[in-house]
């Protein structure tokens, strides 16, 4: 592996030049181009805040400050994934002629998707800024905030290392993208994103296995992570149910620390995947 | 002190009747296709020089594409040895390695790159390159605009710029009009002169006797002749050494 990682190394302006040609793509024919990905999550935004403040009568406090904070982390995974399974199939006329480290393929599109999720998060703080400014008896932030890059480089991990592993195994069998956007479609529910984790704890058709459910339920690193951003950037907030309060649950970090040990693992075991594979790319059947 | 050399290259495809591409016949006939080996390389050994010109020679399917796959790094051997000494650039045909709604100057921007140059290096290039593709003002048009000659000349003009020491071209050896293959011909000539060495595989025998010092007549996978052009090119053409 660690001669791979020099060969990687050699080839940095690659990577850089291929992050900075998956940017210019994007949004090439588009009028506005750059701007859509900002405007983008704005308008998520919007609607998102309409359906629950009025359709779904949600009355925790600036709810959707806490689905923001785990719905951008979220997006940011499944668009690198989706778009990861295809950067091998898409560059094949260039791989059967050239050498070049191929992992570069699948790094730029996590490179390219990595700069609209700080965009998106940019917009964010602004939206949150916003509205303390309006409001400024109450600080969206906790002080834990200044963690939000282990998250980062946490979940970086994690999703370079399935990266990895999905756009070599969908170059040889093309279900694998339908597989992940399944599996991609159950983990956005099966995630603290639109309800919070409280819910699952207290849940009451749980009953005394909630707790035990509970954890299960973090052992899962995307749904931890998602725990994790609120819990780190955010005021604490108890969330209503109905007329009900939910006590506040404080991160758990033990948790946490489980799923930075699976996300490192698994970005080692997605490179020793992709190694593996690497070289039969071009031979497919 | 050679270029290229190539030690008993051998190399062995896995066959596949059917298609393949997805898991269930993968998991169906995973038995069946394990058996099924093509040895398109056997023993292959040969050395190119500084400021040489090499032909690969023989019919479809003896095995000349792959052998350039192979020194491109784009395969691996199965076994045997390849040693490149200093940079490497394949010809890339037919824009292989152009984005459509990328602009002609971004295209070489990427392509450069991918040979082996820096960016600063490439940008310092660009001039250069896009005078000699002959493109002109439309190298800030997205490259679906462009027609196959000028696509094939911008290639071209980028493989030759790069300053490699070996270049690779597979089947594509001029490009253009009969104006830009001189020009191709005439740019071929100094690369060697400055010491630089091309393997081409051909099946034009008027271009391989034209440029080609050396060259060699792959058959089935394996050399059946190697020598001066002339020698080899007329046993290739009688079909008998």
């Amino acid at each position: 592996m660690r001669a791979e990682l020099q060969e990687l190394w050699k080839y940095r302006e690659l990577l850089l030049t291929l992050i900075e040609r998956e940017l210019r793509i994007r949004y090439k024919n588009s009028f506005i181009g750059f701007f859509w990905s900002l405007l983008n999550p704005l308008i998520t935004m919007l609607v998102m805040w309409l359906v629950f403040k009025f359709f779904l009568n949600n009355r925790t406090e600036s709810f959707s400050a806490y689905i923001f904070a785990a719905y951008l982390p979220y997006m940011f995974f499944q668009m690198t994934l989706m778009d990861s399974a295809q950067s091998i199939l898409s560059s094949m006329p260039v791989i059967k002629k050239v050498y070049f480290p191929r992992e570069v393929l699948p790094l730029a599109t996590i490179g390219a998707n990595f700069v609209h999720f700080l965009l998106a998060l940019f917009v964010y703080f602004l939206f949150l800024l916003a509205v303390w400014v309006k409001n400024p008896g109450r600080s969206p932030f906790t002080e834990t905030l200044i963690f939000l890059p282990v998250l980062i480089v946490i979940q970086l991990c994690l999703t370079t290392g399935l990266s990895l592993m999905i756009s070599a195994l969908n170059t040889f069998y093309e279900d694998v993208k339908y597989m992940v956007g399944v599996i991609l479609y159950l983990m956005f529910f099966l995630s603290p994103i639109m309800y919070f984790s409280e819910q699952v704890r207290y849940s009451q058709a749980l009953g005394d296995r909630a707790e035990l459910v509970y954890v299960l339920y973090h052992l899962n690193p995307i749904a931890m992570l998602c725990t994790a951003y609120r819990k780190l950037m955010l005021a604490p907030v108890s969330p209503m149910v109905g007329d009900q309060r939910l006590p506040y649950l404080p991160l758990d970090w033990a948790l946490l620390g489980v799923c930075a040990g699976i996300s490192v693992a698994t970005l080692f075991a997605g490179y020793a995947v992709f190694n593996r594979l690497k070289w039969r790319f071009m031979e497919r059947p | 002190m050679s270029v290229l050399r190539v030690e008993k290259i051998a190399k062995t495809f896995a066959l596949s009747h059917n298609g393949g591409g997805s898991l269930k016949t993968a998991l169906l006939w995973w038995k069946r296709r394990k058996l099924e080996k093509l040895e398109v390389l056997r023993e292959i050994s040969f050395e190119v020089q500084p400021g040489e010109c090499v032909a690969l020679v023989g019919k479809n399917g003896a095995g000349k594409s792959t052998l350039l796959s192979l020194i491109a790094k784009v395969y691996k051997p199965s076994s045997g040895s390849i040693r490149v000494d200093g940079r490497l650039a394949p010809l890339l045909e037919l824009g292989a390695g152009f984005h459509p709604d990328l602009t002609g100057a971004e295209n070489i921007l990427f392509n450069g790159v991918i040979l082996g140059l820096t960016r600063q290096e490439t940008r310092n290039r660009m001039a250069e390159i896009v005078a000699f593709s002959g493109i002109g003002s439309h190298i800030d048009a997205p490259v679906r605009t462009y027609s196959s000659g000028m696509l094939a000349r911008l290639g071209f003009s980028i493989a030759v710029h790069v300053d490699a020491d070996l270049l690779i071209v597979d089947e594509v050896l001029a490009v253009g009009d009969f104006e830009f293959e001189q020009k191709c011909f005439q740019r071929l000539k100094e690369f060697r002169t400055a010491g630089g060495a091309i393997l081409f595989v051909s099946h034009d025998t008027d271009s391989v006797s034209r440029i080609a010092d050396r060259a060699i007549w792959l058959e089935q996978g394996t050399v059946r002749l190697s020598g001066p052009t002339e020698e080899v090119l007329r046993g290739y053409l009688s079909g008998v050494v």
